[in-house]
């Protein structure tokens, strides 16, 4: 049993302090750096909260689109093969699964790009 | 720099003006250049065709260059060539050679401004009016365009082998083949430029990085438009869509231009120099090749942290750019969920 709070929540505290606390100390030219330090923070701490359900379902989902087994990285490299090989260009399954793994991981990296594209 | 250097700096000043004597006033190296290195000269010339204070930059390669995709002398053909034809760019003024300076290098006026993109569409009191900005902009391109091959002070940019278009389309895959991770959303988007490849009826010259960010500006608008190391032979629009895309627009999307201006200013002054209007259409394709070619090199940018040679959060932040431009491709070409 790990002590809580968890990973994620120190991270979401400690970017808290950082942003709100030591930013405006900061001199100009090292604000970038400390907004950079936020963002990362901000990535690892969506990662941790996320948790790998997202990455079992894609895998669960590209098996049956592929009709075969195998590991995320290799079932995502056979995917990547056929729709290279036009495999899927008019295939509205396998789109419009390439579309929920790409808002997944852009809700883990960049969150706020999300808004554009919401009613999708 | 050292005495013995800044001696030869000063000495090699006074043989390219005809001054009487030089004296090197300062030399501060500016910031940011792992290949290549930028020192801010001024310099005082008594005599000579540049009398009096000269501020400029000297650009030689790093003293640990890695093979960069273009030599200073290479660029500094570049620079003359679009100096010549009007394009507002550091007037370049020397090429030097090695015995002067112990590195390849060449000397180029210093322009005001800044380039800070984030800063640039935001302020308004940087660039002027800003419609007015990227009409210029529009303007600056087509006269950059009017450059075609065959150029014998250009033969080092190769001609490419087939369409501009394909030939980016083979590029790309070939950096994801060797690439360790798959990217299907990003092979998405490139069967969709594959299917979609325009031909190219004329070859010009491209700039191949002329975005926000790579031009500086004063209060007054336009000071010097930078980074010439990708340009070569390609399809005028290239150089238009990497502009207009939308992920170059720094948030500012309702502004189609750059960020800065609406589309309308950019191809009014595009077309006012070229004669002819721009296939609009046309364009979107190449806004689509711009989302994935900035992939890519994210995708490379970030590999360099990810490979332990260059530990960087800057670079390792640069990967994680690469899902919402995959998001935005997938959106270009008509994939929707469901």
């Amino acid at each position: 049993m790990r002590e809580n709070p968890t990973g994620a929540e120190l991270l979401a505290i400690a970017r808290e302090v950082l942003r709100k606390e030591l930013l405006p100390l900061l001199p100009k030219d090292k604000q970038y750096d400390a907004l950079m330090i936020a963002n990362a923070m901000g990535i690892a701490e969506r990662q941790l909260q996320t948790g790998d359900a997202p990455a079992r379902a894609e895998a669960a989902e590209l098996a049956a689109l592929l009709r075969q087994q195998g590991d995320l990285a290799s079932l995502n490299q056979r995917l990547a093969q056929g729709i290279r090989a036009g495999a899927f260009d008019h295939d509205l399954t396998a789109q419009d699964l390439l579309w929920r793994i790409t808002v997944q991981r852009v809700r883990e990296s960049a969150p706020r790009a999300l808004d554009a594209y919401t009613g999708k | 720099m050292e005495a013995q250097q800044q001696q030869a700096i000063a000495q090699f000043f006074a043989e390219k003006t005809g001054a009487d004597s030089a004296q090197l006033v300062s030399a501060n190296l500016l910031s940011g250049g792992a290949i290549q290195e930028n020192w801010l000269l001024s310099v005082e010339l008594n005599g000579g065709s540049h009398a009096g204070q000269l501020d400029c930059v000297l650009r030689s390669d790093a003293a640990s260059a890695v093979s960069a995709s273009h030599s200073r002398a290479q660029e500094f053909a570049l620079l003359q060539a679009a100096f010549a034809v009007g394009v507002t760019v550091p007037e370049p003024l020397w090429l030097g050679s090695k015995t002067v300076f112990g590195r390849a290098f060449f000397v180029m006026r210093k322009a005001a401004g800044t380039a800070a993109g984030y800063r640039i569409v935001k302020d308004v009191g940087l660039g002027g009016d800003k419609e007015k900005l990227a009409e210029r902009m529009g303007e600056e391109m087509a006269r950059l365009h009017s450059i075609k091959p065959p150029r014998a002070d250009l033969d080092f940019l190769k001609l490419p082998a087939q369409a501009p278009a394909l030939q980016s389309v083979s590029e790309f895959r070939h950096f994801l083949d060797q690439h360790h991770t798959a990217f299907p959303a990003l092979e998405w988007a490139i069967r969709w430029l594959e299917k979609n490849a325009p031909a190219t009826a004329e070859l010009v010259l491209c700039h191949r990085d002329w975005r926000t960010g790579n031009y500086m500006v004063d209060a007054h608008g336009l000071t010097a438009v930078l980074d010439w190391e990708f340009a070569g032979w390609s399809d005028r629009l290239d150089d238009i869509g990497w502009f207009c895309a939308r992920c170059w627009r720094f948030g500012q999307f309702d502004k189609e231009a750059g960020g800065i201006g609406s589309r309308a200013a950019l191809y009014r002054g595009y077309e006012r120099v070229y004669g002819k209007p721009l296939d609009a259409d046309a364009v979107f394709y190449w806004e689509v090749h711009a989302h994935v070619r900035w992939a890519i090199i994210a995708l490379q940018q970030g590999e360099r942290h990810v490979s332990g040679r260059e530990p960087s959060l800057e670079l390792a932040l640069t990967a994680h750019i690469v899902p919402e431009l995959e998001l935005e491709l997938l959106r270009m070409t008509g994939v929707q969920h469901a």
